[in-house]
């Protein structure tokens, strides 16, 4: 992925440049909010990442901004202020994802990878195939290897969230924000335990692990085809 | 949940049935007619005592003269004087009426045919009736010779001129009462619209209009309390705009670097570091995200008691659902944790807030119960219409000296002193500021056993 990171903290862009090049990405940084206007403008980027506290701009002005002169690239902004209601203004000025410092890289590109994902298009049909799974939206059922999964409501929801991010990295706050609406992680360790009956679900009478826990805070759905 | 009258509800009710100056005419066109009534009563009572006096005056006078007459002429002139008075007519036509009596009472001269219950021997006075309805003034006296003599002068016509000071207080007395609303009217309506447009500046919160109500320089006592007004609320945006600027800077200036010793840690971490050395650099990332997640909390908790009772960011929010939704959420966990959590939620009860707010409510309600409930205890969330939400467990609940202390910053229960907790004792601190930002009070009910959290909207 081609990234653009506006940021004027040049150690914390020095850090981002060694992480995408770990994750086999390109990150362009500009230090200059405006300058990185101006880029965003005219070269094509899957995403951008945008600091929300820049020396000479305010980040949330910028995505205004970009977003008046038509540029549809996913932003996510990227903040030392991460309470509900800062979130809800980097979205309402036209981010599409909010992270707080200090974040998990896993966390990151996760989530720029699904903002990839979501802006390109890949809109999911009524079938979601991925390896021995199939997710029928519509009709609500779940299959592995073609045998009917029996999977209460929610944790069909949770099973289509993975799907639709099959082979990626989802980390918990995603799994909190996308499937049960909630913008911060309680102290309850409640999406382990869901994760941890989902995964026997999909795992029970059958060859071969279905969920990995990613080291930190994600899991991911394997293809789930026998060893 | 729409009990409360918007405030641009309230403010139209306002223009007719509570404002002062529409009161204040009222009253004074009130006061106006109440005044005039007592006017025209004391002037009314005033008339009729100058006749009754003058009356008394005059048959004293007459009295007196034919005494005089009787004195001087004896009892054959005081007969023909009094046929003379009688064949007068006065041109008001308030007769005058004699009698001329002697010691058995037969008349000797005069008019009246019987002499009336007045005592001559005192020379008595009073009020004498003249044929069936004519009333009049009497007075008897005794003359030498054992004669009695009585005038009594008939009361005047007072009705006319009490008719006319009746119509002359009537007429006037509403021309009056209407000069004096229509003045309190024009007064008033200039005053009110002079503090609608201070209420409009106020209301809108623009900035311009705040700056130019508190730069007027005239000085009468409108301008001065808007003036003063302004400035306060001016005072208070500068405020919350310091507070704001102050807690961005605090959570920029400890966040990133605390977000470059994290990047650093996390280095070491990939660099495959000894089994022992890992724990511990997982342990500090582990604190580092608990730091993080304090001081998130405090700002949460500031911000959430400086917006309290503003609207700003609002939409109804369906709590059935968001209920329903966070007890599923931690069904499984209660389970593997061995509670028996139970929900009983009313269907359709909704409320104007921010959810994502509304939901840590619940969810530190949930996690305080985790952590605190008996083993094996369980745990019952009840939505009941009306926005009362309860969580409550049977585990060995809340003394009933700790019950408001449970809500201050940082406390923490015995079982958490003992080490064993995590958490910062933030949580129900932060429920309780998000609660009273809703214009809900949470509070901890008495209850045998177990804590039992109660929020509902605050009364009144």
């Amino acid at each position: 992925m081609k990234v653009l990171y506006i940021e004027d903290d040049a150690r914390a862009a020095a850090d981002m440049r060694a992480l995408g090049w770990e994750q086999g990405d390109t990150i362009e940084v500009e230090s200059d909010g405006l300058a990185g206007l101006r880029r965003a403008g005219m070269e094509a980027f899957d995403v951008i990442i945008m600091d929300r506290m820049l020396g000479d701009a305010d980040g949330l002005s910028l995505v205004a901004r970009l977003r008046d002169s038509g540029v549809s690239t996913p932003v996510l902004m990227l903040s030392a202020l991460g309470r509900t209601g800062d979130r809800a203004e980097g979205l309402e000025a036209g981010a599409d994802d909010y992270l707080a410092k200090p974040f998990e890289a896993l966390e990151l590109f996760a989530r720029i990878r699904a903002l990839h994902r979501r802006a390109s298009g890949r809109e999911h049909s009524a079938v979601i195939l991925y390896g021995a799974f199939e997710c029928h939206v519509k009709a609500r059922t779940a299959f592995r290897s073609n045998q009917h999964l029996s999977l209460s409501p929610r944790e069909f929801e949770l099973f289509r969230y993975f799907m639709e991010n099959a082979g990626e990295v989802v980390t918990r706050e995603m799994l909190l924000r996308d499937v049960w609406n909630m913008s911060f992680d309680p102290q309850t360790n409640v999406v382990d335990v869901n994760i941890g009956r989902l995964r026997r679900k999909l795992e029970h009478g059958f060859d071969g692990p279905a969920l990995e826990t990613v080291w930190g805070t994600g899991y991911r759905l394997l293809d789930g085809t026998p060893i | 949940m729409g009990h409360r009258l918007s405030p641009a509800r309230r403010d139209a009710d306002l223009t007719v049935r509570h404002s002062i100056f529409a009161r204040i005419t009222l009253l004074s066109a009130a006061l106006s007619a109440v005044l005039l009534c007592g006017l025209w009563w004391v002037t009314d009572r005033t008339i009729n005592e100058t006749i009754a006096a003058s009356l008394r005056e005059g048959v004293d006078v007459d009295l007196a003269g034919l005494v005089d007459i009787h004195a001087s002429g004896g009892r054959e002139e005081l007969s023909r004087r009094i046929a003379d008075r009688l064949a007068l007519v006065p041109s008001d036509g308030a007769r005058a009426h004699y009698l001329l009596a002697d010691a058995t009472g037969a008349r000797v001269a005069g008019d009246l045919a019987e002499w009336p219950g007045l005592d001559p021997a005192v020379s008595e006075s009073g009020p004498v009736r003249i044929g069936r309805q004519t009333e009049a003034h009497a007075r008897a006296t005794l003359l030498p010779g054992n004669l009695r003599l009585l005038v009594a002068h008939e009361a005047p016509e007072r009705a006319p001129i009490l008719s006319r000071v009746a119509l002359v207080f009537g007429l006037g007395g509403a021309v009056f009462v209407a000069c004096i609303a229509l003045f309190a009217q024009a007064a008033g309506g200039r005053v009110r619209q002079r503090v609608a447009g201070v209420n409009a500046a106020f209301r809108s919160g623009d900035d311009q209009a705040l700056s130019a109500l508190a730069a007027t320089d005239s000085a009468d006592e409108i301008d001065d309390i808007a003036r003063q007004a302004a400035r306060a609320l001016q005072r208070d945006r500068q405020l919350m705009a310091a507070y704001r600027e102050t807690s961005e800077q605090v959570a920029h200036e400890i966040r990133t670097p605390l977000s470059h010793l994290d990047a650093r840690l996390a280095k070491a971490l990939a660099d495959d570091p000894a089994p022992a050395t890992a724990a511990h650099l997982v342990a500090a990332r582990g604190e580092i995200r608990q730091l993080v997640g304090t001081l998130e909390a405090l700002l949460d908790i500031a911000a959430s008691k400086a917006k309290q009772g503003q609207r700003q960011g609002m939409a109804l929010v369906d709590l059935s659902a968001m209920t329903a939704r966070i007890c599923e959420l931690y069904e499984d966990s209660a389970e593997d944790a061995g509670y028996a959590l139970s929900w009983d939620i009313a269907p359709d009860v909704s409320l104007m807030g921010d959810e994502a707010q509304l939901g840590r409510i619940l969810t530190n309600l949930l996690d305080n119960a985790f952590k605190y409930n008996r083993p094996g205890g369980a745990i019952r969330v009840v939505l009941a219409p009306g926005s009362r939400l309860s969580v409550a467990d049977n585990g060995p609940g809340i003394a009933a000296s700790e019950r408001e202390r449970v809500f201050e910053r940082f406390w923490r229960g015995p079982s958490a002193q003992a080490g064993d907790q995590a958490g910062a004792g933030l949580g129900l601190a932060l429920a309780r500021a998000i609660a009273e930002r809703h214009g809900l009070t949470l509070r901890v009910m008495p209850s045998e056993p177990g804590a039992h959290f109660m929020l509902a909207p605050e009364e009144g």
